[in-house]
């Protein structure tokens, strides 16, 4: 191959209390796609980042046509061809296509300042020609599928002139067919000499798309090996390293034919359709499913956040009607959201106050004051039951890490008496160290009794931590496996099992 | 939904958009005219007429101020943020305006440009605020309030100060038009010319130049627009500076208006400007908004005060009025943003 | 979809409106004249009606003051048979406001006007047209200050002011420091009590120290605020005068906050029943009152004898001032102009 486009050497980056990034390599040459994989919070996103101009690095440098070069911001980065389109999308729903591809650089008539809106949407569907895409320069974003949406983030990449396109998770919310014509047009570009960068954990994908691989680890760039020579085993074994497998514990048994949870017939729009499942006492459910399969709305409405069209909801084989969080909190149902420091925590408040806020009525002595002493108790108990790392209880929650954060959710919950719990993405942004404290911390719960129900979109945890795995797909239970049985193709097949188009 | 031919998107999704719209416009258009009626019925009831000029040309001039000081505001708020100043910036620019032509025997264009660029300069001292030392908007400009509602008594030593004599300022903004007299005594006012001319240039300003693309951009997510090269801090600080400098236009017509600088007039002003804004459709979280509705917002406001004194309501009662109005209007920005949602 | 999502708007929108509708039909009293003189004419009925229709703008409507001399000018009205309209800004700064009001007043035709400016000549204008319109124009409390006014239905307050420092001398043996708080310094009230007290003070009582005045906008807490600093900085303060009634009952909770009841001397202006509280129970030595509901009464008079055509007035109407403390609060005659 010719001259790399890109070099990226010896980056170091590091954040408050966390080395994201050591010591890392990542080249990049035209026409190629290279593909960038690791799990959740290995890395791959700061080092594109990095790139963009979003972080600046600590040091290493960064080569561009082989000369070096400094990205202090997006701005640069777009004036030396780079693009990204992040993972949370970037645009402004109330603004027109167009109107959004060209931000920042309207095309402006004979008067400064003064927009030549028709340059604009013919600018707009010239892109759109060249790229093949039917989308209406007109039409406001916000009317747009996220499919729609993504491809208007790739023609506002590519309408910089971008050499280096860099794609974080761009599959994530695509269905097959959308994803067929991200990747014709991301062959298209290859085909013209851009170098591409994609990033996915999606490893099945890699193979029809990529070629190369660069497997990143805990802010360590593993390997880069072409996508032909290696199987995805190979690069799962590079992405999860021996240190997770020895920590594998067994699934234990679940013996104990109790069953707390029924669910039956829950509808909810097109969001939720016909869900039933059943949760035993003492068993971790999984429940897996591509993005927008409809998990997080099943945890929401049995937890009353959501209102339900139709179906029921028994506890202990007794039905029950849950029109809120209240209720559900009085039968003994913990919900904790995958966004903890949105819903799950006031993050200004302290320890202490964050493990009794669920359960503050059982703390309350006549004329309405809390009492302190018995909150502290009960916290205290908490903290050592979980080990949660905090200096003192009056700790701000702001301040611990994020899988200290998650434990402290747990201790609101369990304060609470709760039963059952829904964990939604436990271990999302939380690094791996304290990932296997989570995961020892379910299973230790699921000891004592709990009915817990895993969501998660990472397909080894719901395998390593679940009794048994139900696997969605557009708002339907498509399949449910039982630990001995599963494996990361059958969840994949249930999940991808789509209606036949109608 | 329908596939219209020589479209390459389903036509269903974007042909209601388009109707929606279209709609949410008249929406406050058509309340204004059912206000208008309503008024017009009541006094037929009582033996009265409302749609009557004089009537009109009151209204025209009632608005006004008010209007213009909602034309800045609208920018403010379609960023996302809020401007609690206008009120007392008025004031201000009021105020030097006077001290200009009075104590300082300037000419009267001079006066005028110095209260206009007095409101501009408020107006940047809330965008540096906002936009560079990331105050959060409502603490900055309830600053601002305070700082020009106080600097405001301190130049004028708590007195009003009156213009000597007419200089051809007052008679100016508030005689009619061409001096042509159309019914009675009354013409069309200047200073309702003013006002329409100066939402030409805000809609222009708003719907036609890149300042008015951040300002929707800003305000629909400030964070896309930051990663894609906008220099957010620099328009947002613009957008405070349009603001106050229409603010300052509206203190212009106000010294007009009252033939003096009052130092004490003005507060709460801010109040009826934002409940024009927000009547006329803006929403308050930002990324949209239009002039045109800004505009009707204010005459629904000044249409209901005026119409509600005219038919002997009493005052207690038009207070009551005037805030379930308010009230109303913003729970239909609701549900039209959950209806987007 | 989109044809219920313009349904569900329509709704609202038609909800919104006959709301406001509804609420403002059910107001009391809403209408100058009968409903079955739906005229056939355009003409502004107001004129038309067999009972001549009198705007009265005034300076506020909320503090009690304004509402005495409203129901004085309705019950004069009552009993010359005629329609009256008072109205007011919320409050003393909004001098625009009450622009448009005389604005909206004007185009319904009245047959006389009764003014209180917060600004004469921002009113300037507007009053030319009344004249224009031969709509005869009263001025009362602080007056307006123009030639267009037939006559001025006012509290001489400078004399009253005088009345106040006199008391005030008496009861403090004639020397020492007084500290005094007044509404504003740009309304001819304020003016007027302001300079009469100082004045009279100047005059007679040249071992008297004033300090001050200072200026608390009518508002309670600043009025407060301001008695207790110059408390702090002249713990020898003998006496305060409060020159309007928020004046007065500001000093008058700085006093009891501060435990120096009965030890200085609060003279006040006007009534309310803070200050009927205070004099009674021995915090405050007694007030100026003024006639408000004379007030009223007399602007109604004095516009009906316009109305029927007398065009030579008194430049001046007093309607009188009266000094009330312990002793005589409970005298009908001054019972009578007291307002709680």
């Amino acid at each position: 191959m010719a001259e790399p486009l890109l070099e990226m050497s010896g980056i170091e980056k590091h954040f408050p209390g966390v080395q994201a990034l050591v010591d890392c390599h990542f080249d990049l040459f035209p026409g190629e796609v290279h593909a960038l994989v690791g799990e959740n919070g290995a890395g791959k996103s700061t080092l594109m980042k990095i790139l963009d101009g979003v972080y600046e690095r600590d040091s290493g440098v960064i080569k561009l046509k082989g000369s070096e070069v400094d990205i202090p911001n997006t701005a640069t980065a777009q004036r030396l061809g780079i693009s990204m389109i992040h993972q949370e999308l970037n645009l402004m729903p109330h603004l027109t296509v167009a109107q959004n591809i060209f931000i920042g650089r309207e095309p402006q008539g004979r008067l400064p300042f003064v927009l030549d809106e028709r340059a604009l949407n013919e600018n707009a569907a010239a892109l759109f020609e060249k790229l093949r895409l039917h989308l209406d320069p007109r039409k406001r974003v916000s009317a747009l599928t996220v499919a729609q949406q993504q491809m208007v983030e790739i023609a506002k990449a590519l309408s910089f002139n971008a050499s280096v396109l860099i794609m974080d998770e761009p599959t994530a919310a695509l269905t097959d067919k959308e994803i067929d014509e991200l990747f014709r047009i991301t062959r298209q570009l290859r085909g013209e000499g851009v170098g591409i960068v994609h990033i996915s954990h999606r490893l099945q994908e890699l193979k029809q798309i990529s070629d190369r691989v660069t497997v990143m680890r805990d802010g360590h760039v593993i390997n880069t090996v072409a996508t032909a020579d290696a199987t995805v085993e190979q690069i799962i074994s590079m992405m999860v390293g021996r240190t997770i497998f020895e920590a594998a514990p067994e699934v234990p048994e679940v013996t104990n034919p109790e069953v707390v949870l029924e669910v039956r017939n829950l509808n909810r729009g097109r969001a939720i359709r016909d869900v039933s499942f059943s949760v035993h006492r003492g068993e971790i459910v999984g429940i897996a499913g591509l993005v927008g399969a409809g998990r997080t709305e099943v945890a929401r409405a049995v937890f009353g956040a959501d209102p339900i069209d139709s179906g029921e909801i028994l506890i202990h084989g007794k039905k029950v009607k849950i029109s809120g969080p209240i209720d559900a909190v009085h039968h003994g149902i913990g919900y904790l959201s995958e966004d903890r420091k949105r819903y799950g925590l006031a993050l200004g408040l302290n320890v202490e106050t964050n493990v009794v806020m669920a359960s503050l009525q059982r703390f309350v002595g006549r004329l309405g004051i809390v009492r302190s002493g018995l909150t502290r108790v009960a916290a205290e108990r908490q903290v050592q039951n979980l080990a949660i790392k905090t200096p003192s209880l009056s700790q701000r929650v702001r301040n611990l890490s994020g899988g200290t954060q998650q434990k402290v959710v747990v201790a609101k919950w369990l304060t609470a008496d709760t039963e059952i719990l829904f964990f939604d993405e436990p271990t999302r942004g939380i690094d791996v160290g304290a990932k296997s404290e989570i995961y020892q911390l379910l299973n230790a719960l699921a000891h004592e009794g709990k009915a817990i129900v895993m969501i998660s979109s990472d397909l080894p945890e719901i395998l390593r931590m679940s009794h048994r795995i139900i696997v969605m797909c557009e708002g339907r239970v498509t399949g449910e496996l039982t630990a001995a049985e599963a494996n990361q193709e059958k969840i994949m097949t249930f999940a991808t099992q789509r209606e036949a188009a109608a | 939904m329908s596939n219209a031919p020589g479209l390459p998107l389903p036509a269903g999704r974007s042909g209601a958009l388009i109707r929606a719209d279209f709609f949410q416009r008249f929406l406050a258009f058509g309340a204004l005219i059912v206000l208008i009626l309503f008024f017009q019925v009541w006094c037929v009831a009582i033996g009265t007429n409302f749609l009557t000029f004089e009537n009109l040309v009151n209204i025209l001039v009632a608005t006004a101020v008010v209007g213009v000081l909602a034309l800045g505001e609208t920018f403010v708020i379609i960023t996302g943020g809020i401007d609690l100043s206008v009120g007392t910036v008025l004031t201000i620019s009021m105020v030097m305006t006077a001290v200009c032509i009075t104590s300082q025997h300037l000419p009267v264009p001079v006066g005028i440009l110095v209260g206009f660029l007095t409101g501009g300069l408020m107006g940047l001292i809330n965008g540096v605020l906002v936009a560079h030392l990331k105050l959060a908007p409502f603490i900055a400009t309830l600053g601002i309030l305070n700082v020009a509602r106080g600097l405001s008594l301190v130049l004028t030593q708590t007195r009003p100060i009156y213009f000597a004599g007419d200089n051809g300022f007052q008679s100016g903004v508030m005689g009619n038009l061409f001096g042509v007299k159309l019914s009675g005594e009354f013409g069309i006012p200047i200073i309702a010319i003013l006002m329409f001319a100066a939402a030409l240039f805000a809609a222009f300003l708003l719907g036609k130049t890149v300042l008015g693309r951040y300002t929707f951009a800003l305000g629909s997510n400030e964070e896309a627009a930051r990663l894609s090269g906008v220099n957010v801090a620099k328009w947002k600080m613009l957008v405070y500076v349009v603001c106050g400098l229409f603010a300052g236009l509206a203190g212009v017509l106000s010294a007009a208006r009252l033939g003096s600088a009052q130092p004490a007039t003005g507060f709460g002003l801010e109040l009826s400007a934002i409940s024009a804004v927000v009547i006329g459709g803006t929403s308050l979280s930002g990324g949209e908004g239009t002039i045109l509705g800004t505009v009707i917002g204010a005459f629904i406001v000044y249409v209901l005060t005026y119409g509600l004194q005219f038919v002997n309501v009493p005052q207690e009662w038009q207070i009551v009025v005037t805030g379930i109005v308010v009230i109303g209007a913003v729970y239909i920005d609701n549900l039209r943003r959950r209806q987007r949602a | 979809m989109a044809n219920k999502r313009l349904l569900a708007l329509a709704t609202v929108a038609v909800l919104a409106l006959s709301a406001c509708s509804s609420t403002a039909t059910t107001a009391p009293a809403a209408t100058p004249a009968p409903a079955g003189t739906t005229a056939a004419t355009p003409a502004p009925a107001a004129t038309t009606a067999a009972k001549p229709y009198i705007s009265i703008v005034s300076k506020g409507f909320q503090h009690q003051f304004w509402q005495a001399v409203k129901k004085g000018a309705e019950d004069e009205a009552a009993t010359e048979g005629a329609t009256v309209n008072f109205i007011g800004p919320n409050t003393e700064a909004d001098v625009q406001p009450q622009l448009d009001m005389l604005n909206t007043e004007l185009a319904k035709k009245p047959a006389a006007l009764c003014f209180a400016a917060l600004d004469s000549k921002a009113a300037g204008p507007i009053l030319q047209k009344f004249q224009d319109q031969k709509i005869p124009v009263i001025a009362f409390d602080s007056g307006v200050d123009s030639t267009i006014p037939l006559t001025t239905v006012a509290t001489d307050n400078v004399a009253a002011a005088a009345l106040a420092a006199d008391k005030m001398a008496a009861a403090i043996g004639g020397s020492g420091k007084v500290g005094v708080i007044i509404h504003d310094q740009t309304s001819r009230t304020g003016i007027d009590r302001g300079t009469g007290f100082l004045n009279e003070m100047k005059a007679k009582y040249p071992n008297i120290k004033i300090i001050g005045p200072q200026y608390g906008a009518g508002d309670v807490a600043k009025s407060a605020d301001l008695a207790k600093s110059m408390l702090a900085a002249n713990p020898d303060i003998k006496g305060f005068f409060g020159g309007n009634e928020g004046s007065i009952e500001g000093v008058i909770n700085a006093v009891n906050e501060l435990h120096l009841n009965g030890k200085i001397t609060l003279i006040g202006y006007d009534s309310g029943q803070p200050q009927l509280d205070a004099i009674n129970g021995g915090t405050e030595l007694g007030a100026i009152t003024q006639n408000p509901i004379g007030i009223g009464a007399q602007c109604v008079v004095n516009a009906m004898k316009a109305i029927k055509g007398q065009t030579t007035f008194d430049k001046n109407v007093d309607t009188g001032f009266m000094w009330y403390d312990k002793t005589n609060i409970t005298d009908p005659k001054i019972v009578a102009v007291l307002y709680k």
